[in-house]
């Protein structure tokens, strides 16, 4: 991971690194003046051994997030540079074709220009070695066996230039000679040779064209040749050349740095630039494949990681909710010698410093602990990852970047000091007398200067976001403006008399209001706003805390109506009554608390519950195969070197195939273009077009998310894309959306520009000009619909087959199929006859249904993945709730002996104190989970904007476990304090004194 | 340790019960009762063999110096602690003998408690305090709220029971404890210290209602107290030293 938010991760190690050293040196110095102190805050660490290790373990969580994220996206960042390496191996830099063929073949230019490469960079003390090369992609077949591979990367080498690039080496790890590839003889990969059941000495035939050449196996390799995938064989180049027809040709220079396979690459702009005049109007580039595909993968890696860290965010939130509680829960166990300490002449400062040292030695080792068990809860993830990824064929390896545990340490004991340092500020303002006495503070003055000024700012404060966000279009800045008016209302009037439970419960109330409304709402109530506000991926973080406060505020200060019914409708059952009486008074007493662990479990439920909703909505989509395959039945690719020209009159003569079996078979042509908006400023991009014939169009089922004005059906689309030469459809993804959730740096190859998704219909003048980059030659497609979301094959400008040979003036074959099957045909039947009729085309036939249903699967694992992670917060809410019961039980010492003295038996004590955590935590949950139920129709009304076929659906299944793993796992860390508490024997807790 | 039913009592003692059982007088009697402490390394001998008879309606006044064992006295009495050796029979039921969960219920039903430090509950308010032990007692939520009242109009509190703890003086506090200890009508009523947070002028008063109440409903109480105006209201005045009764006599002066 070379990036994290965009910002290199060198640079935020370093600048972390001197926060952190800052922040230590302050306290060492701090800790020199002070010795008394520091010396107190130390020895408070070991006088409760077992409490010490719940602080240090409530307090690693925030870190423990950062450095799992951090893992995860590590993992995926070396998984991916290996996958790279092991392509391109010494190869760093390719001289091709600045543009491709048809089928993405890299076009053939004179093999002189690889003298005139090796010429340019002689002397050059950073290149190890130059070669031409020449390289193809085509189907391999075994006579002897009747095994084929569609899909063989074949390499010519000119075994005199490959000085300097990786020898081919066999299993025993001996190098093999590269003189040896006489014509006809070829080295083939261990996987080829184990896909095709071929040994040294038998024969292979590779469709270079319509007819076999065929190749002696002279030798196995295991690891070498680049660049290539694991499937390749290499021939020499001289007689690549001449079975190509392409003598004197070559498709490529390779270019190895000096420095090895990965310290080469830092030399590529070098070489690169030093190439620059020599393939100036050639037609040729210096392409730094190697650099290209390891800056993608660290893109990816941190793509991934901060996906993560976006989901882990409410996690976060909770554990810095919950570093708070410890220290102020610390601070009320500390109370009495605070006090007295205060007495004896200790200043606010000293209290504060105190608790600032202590604070600092529980930050350094919690995030000690925490970035470490991260590394391995961030590997248990990538277990889990890797069978999902092994679906697409994509190795994860585990690993991870020392400078990502520095960052999540330094990140995390940062974080965890800020939060120490402020909740050591409010515990130093205690009032000596109460302290030592143990009466509780008094509430603030309500009308002091201070608050109202402060609130006053609150209002004005939030009624110029709300402009600054209206002005802005910024959902965001409108929402939290306004609700910053909500909050700050009440508590003004409540300086001036209006009672807590009104004031918290208006503004409670107002929040999830406010946040609840739907956007039809919002327009009719305020018709000033603008059409369409512009939101991105924060707004789920902010509606998520303001969600928890209002529901936490509206809950808390009315929970006594909900106690007394509940106290009314239980109170009869024998036993019940006291018990019930003490488990809920207790809560009510304590709101600071109780309104912490509330926000805790309800923030981390919060999300659950959504994410829930997003998945099952989700996969719902996935449920409807037909449609996301526009009809068709089986997808089926040729290779470029041997195509089927046309298969429809080509399955009438194959063997084994009833062409009664396909009710249609449409044909794609994909050619690479450079495509731009007109009018519109802007370079153009790199894309494919592809053109489809009459049997697609004929076909498929595709529906639109736009339409240019005057078309009112999908058909009539379609049919305008024959019979209109010059117009295309797009993908939606090309459309611009009003909200869009793009995560990391990666963004579409092309936006369009001038319109909305929402405006529901294309402009009517929307043209893209599109170039044949090999001839130069431009033509103007008018845009005529955005096809559905559920177009999943549908991946690029899609314009009729005559339109494309019209632009590169010849006809081209196509090279994909989608095929529909006549009813009660059977696909993996269908698709297997397919490739067997075609071996020598390299066809490669899937079924579309299969295929979807892998993905599903992958990605649903994916999702279960970030859901468990983000599930990870349960655990800090969980935690409050054992921390607070263990506090309970030392606090309430004395009332649980008076208990007993009342007639308290040990099990009603330990009852009572389970019933109060059960009913924190379900309170928790409950609303957690209504707010995810009242804003998830939302969220998923989001999604659909952008991806119309997403519909609603409530994961009841998920909802019942989330919240009942959620319930039990509470039940058993309150089970130990509440024996703990139920064991108290009466005589001695009377006795008792902190 | 203590084991149950290990401990054998003196025949003269036994006889005495019988005869003064027969007669109903005798409420609490407690024979040979030791009591020590493991802390860490120390053992501390809290009670070294005491014997003590308690009638009906009797007031007793227990005194001595701090650590003279008062308080364990109380506590083992009540069956708030367990006793190591010797026996303790109240209303003819060996308490000794008892589990802890039988003698919870026994102290539940027979029992009363006023503390030094009140020790009522924070989080709930006057009533609910003083009902709370008629809820474990299972009695009806409506009669046990109604009887709570009558407790606290009582004590003359009547108007006070919405009020939590903290919102209540020292001497209001300890009027809300008293009736939270008679409002099951017990058999004993069990006071520590109960002036000890008080100051002299609602000492004062506590007691004269503690005497009124002694007096009217014919319950016995059993106080611990370091203050000799305290033990002048008590009829009978027990003086400890070193874990032992160093006296035991009636006060000629009481109420």
């Amino acid at each position: 991971m070379e990036k994290l938010f965009g910002v290199p991760i060198d640079r935020l190690m370093l600048s972390l690194l001197v926060v952190f050293a800052v922040g230590v040196a302050v306290m060492a110095v701090v800790a020199w003046r002070n010795q008394v102190v520091f010396k107190m805050a130390v020895r408070n660490i070991p006088r409760r051994r077992a409490q010490t290790i719940l602080i240090v373990l409530g307090l690693m969580l925030a870190t423990l997030l950062f450095s799992a994220s951090f893992a995860t996206g590590d993992t995926l960042t070396h998984s991916m540079r290996v996958e790279a390496v092991k392509h391109f191996g010494l190869v760093d830099v390719i001289v091709q074709g600045e543009t491709r063929d048809v089928g993405n073949r890299l076009p053939s230019f004179d093999q002189t220009y690889a003298g005139r490469v090796q010429e340019a960079l002689a002397g050059d003390s950073q290149v190890a070695g130059v070669a031409p090369l020449l390289q193809e992609r085509a189907p391999v077949l075994a006579p002897g066996t009747r095994l084929s591979e569609p899909w063989v990367d074949i390499l010519g080498y000119a075994p005199q230039s490959m000085a300097g690039f990786d020898r081919l080496l066999d299993v025993t790890g001996k190098e093999m000679a590269l003189d040896a590839l006489a014509p006809g003889k070829a080295y083939l990969s261990a996987e080829l040779t184990e896909e095709l059941d071929v040994h040294r000495g038998d024969t292979v035939q590779v469709f270079l064209g319509p007819q076999p050449t065929p190749l002696e196996v002279i030798g196995v390799y295991v690891k070498g040749a680049s660049p290539a995938g694991e499937r390749s064989l290499v021939v020499s180049l001289p007689y690549l050349q001449t079975v190509t027809g392409a003598q004197g040709a070559v498709n490529a220079v390779i270019i190895s740095n000096r420095g090895g396979t990965l310290e080469g690459v830092r030399h590529t702009n070098a070489v690169v630039s030093a190439l620059g005049p020599l393939l100036e109007g050639s037609g040729l580039k210096a392409e730094p494949v190697k650099q290209k595909a390891l800056d993608r993968a660290d893109r990816e890696g941190g793509t991934f990681a901060t996906v993560f860290l976006l989901f882990a965010q409410f996690s976060i939130a909770a554990g810095i909710l919950l570093i708070f509680l410890i220290f102020v829960m610390l601070a009320a166990e500390r109370k009495r010698e605070l006090g007295i300490a205060r007495a004896v002449g200790m200043q606010r400062g000293h209290v504060v410093r105190m608790f600032a040292f202590e604070g600092a030695t529980y930050s350094l080792i919690a995030a000690g602990v925490g970035s470490l068990l991260g590394v391995v809860v961030g590997w248990g993830m990538v277990r889990i990852m890797a069978a999902a990824f092994s679906q697409w064929d994509f190795h994860l390896t585990f690993a991870f970047n020392w400078r990502s545990v520095v960052i999540a340490y330094t990140l995390g004991m940062v974080l965890t000091f800020a939060v120490v340092l402020s909740s050591s500020w409010r515990v130093s303002r205690l009032n000596i007398v109460r302290a030592i006495r143990d009466i509780p503070e008094p509430s603030t003055s309500r009308k002091s200067l201070k608050g109202v000024i402060f609130l006053g700012l609150l209002v004005a404060g939030g009624a110029l976001l709300t402009v600054w966000g209206v002005q802005e279009e910024q959902l965001g800045l409108y929402l939290l403006g306004a609700s910053l008016i909500i909050i700050g209302l009440p508590m003004l009037a409540r300086r001036f008399g209006l009672r807590d439970r009104i004031a918290y419960t208006v503004a409670g109330v107002g929040l999830v209001a406010w946040w609840m409304a739907p956007e039809s709402w919002h327009d009719a109530a305020f018709p000033f706003l603008p059409e369409e506000m512009k939101a991105g991926i924060e707004m789920f973080f902010l509606s998520g805390i303001m969600l928890v406060i209002g529901g936490v505020w509206t809950v808390i200060y009315n929970a006594d109506l909900l106690l007394n019914a509940l106290v009314f409708v239980f109170g009869r059952l024998r036993g019940l009554p006291p018990v019930l009486r003490t488990a809920v008074a207790y809560p009510m007493q304590y709101r600071f608390r109780t309104g912490m662990t509330l926000a805790m479990v309800s923030l981390v439920m919060f999300t659950l519950i959504v994410m829930a909703f997003i998945i099952q909505s989700i996969s719902g989509v996935f449920a409807d195969v037909d449609r996301i395959a526009g009809g068709f039945d089986i997808r089926a690719n040729t290779s470029y070197t041997n195509p089927v020209p046309d298969l429809r009159v080509a399955l009438t003569g194959a063997g084994g195939l009833r062409p009664d079996d396909y009710t249609a078979i449409g044909g794609i042509t994909a050619v690479p273009v450079k495509v731009k908006q007109m009018g519109i400023e802007g370079e153009p991009v790199d894309l494919m077009v592809s053109g489809v014939d009459t049997g697609y169009t004929d076909a498929v089922g595709y529906k639109f998310a736009m339409m240019a004005p005057g078309y009112t059906s999908p058909r009539q689309v379609w049919q305008a894309l024959q019979d209109e030469p010059g117009t295309a459809i797009v993908p939606t993804w090309m459309v611009p959306t009003k909200t869009n959730f793009n995560v990391g740096d990666a963004g579409p190859a092309l936006r369009l520009e001038g319109f909305w998704r929402e405006d529901k219909v294309l402009p009517e003048e929307l043209y893209l000009e599109v170039q044949d980059p090999r001839t130069g030659r431009t033509k103007r497609l008018r845009v005529i619909g955005a096809v559905e979301d559920m177009a999943f094959y549908v991946g690029s400008i899609t314009t009729s087959q005559s339109t494309v040979h019209g632009l590169l003036e010849r006809a081209v074959p196509p090279q994909s199929y989608m095929l529909r099957l006549t009813d009660g045909v059977d696909a993996e039947t269908a698709a297997k006859a397919l490739k067997a009729a075609f071996l020598e085309n390299g066809l490669q036939a899937q079924v579309i249904a299969t295929e979807v249903r892998r993905d599903t699967s992958a990605s649903l694992m994916i999702n279960n993945l970030l859901m468990g992670f983000m599930g990870l917060g349960l655990v800090v809410g969980i935690a409050a709730l054992g921390v607070i019961a263990a506090r309970s039980v030392v606090e309430r010492r004395q009332q649980i002996g008076v208990l007993r003295a009342l007639g308290f038996q040990k099990g009603m004590v330990q009852f009572s104190f389970l019933l109060e955590s059960s009913f924190v935590a379900l309170l928790g949950i409950g609303i957690g989970v209504g707010l995810g139920f009242g804003i998830s129709p939302q969220v998923i009304n989001s999604f659909k904007e952008s991806f119309e076929a997403i519909t609603y659906q409530v994961p009841w299944g998920v909802v019942l476990f989330i919240s009942g793993v959620a319930y039990a796992a509470s039940l058993l860390t309150t089970f130990l304090p509440a024996r703990q508490a139920a064991s108290v024997y009466p005589a001695e807790a009377l006795r008792f004194t902190e | 340790m203590f084991k149950r039913g290990a401990v054998k009592t003196p025949a003269v003692l036994e006889r005495t019960h019988e005869q003064e059982q027969l007669s109903g007088q005798l409420i609490i009697q407690a024979a040979g009762i030791h009591k020590t402490y493991e802390t860490g390394k120390v053992t501390v001998q809290a009670l070294r063999g005491v014997d003590l008879r308690i009638r009906r309606g009797e007031m007793v006044a227990i005194m001595g110096p701090s650590g003279c064992g008062k308080t364990t006295l109380l506590n083992v009495l009540s069956g708030l602690d367990d006793i190591t050796q010797g026996e303790v029979i109240i209303e003819g039921a060996p308490l000794h003998k008892m589990s802890d969960k039988a003698r919870t219920r026994f102290r539940a039903e027979k029992m009363g408690f006023v503390f030094q430090a009140f020790n009522l509950l924070p989080v709930l308010s006057a009533v609910e305090n003083v009902e709370l032990p008629l809820l474990v007692a299972a009695v009806n939520p409506g009669v046990a709220r109604r009887r709570a009242q009558e407790a606290l109009a009582l004590v003359g509190l009547a108007d006070q029971t919405a009020k939590r703890p903290a919102e209540m003086s020292g001497g209001q506090q300890q009027r809300v404890t008293i009736a939270r200890a008679l409002v099951n009508i017990p058999a004993i009523v069990w006071a520590d210290e109960p002036t000890g947070n008080l100051d002299s002028e609602t000492s004062a008063s506590v007691m004269d209602l503690l005497g009124r109440l002694n007096n009217e409903q014919g319950q016995t109480f059993v106080i611990v107290t370091h203050d000799p105006a305290v033990a002048q209201r008590a009829d009978r005045i027990v003086r400890m030293r070193d874990g032992l009764i160093e006296s035991d006599a009636p006060n000629h002066v009481a109420k």
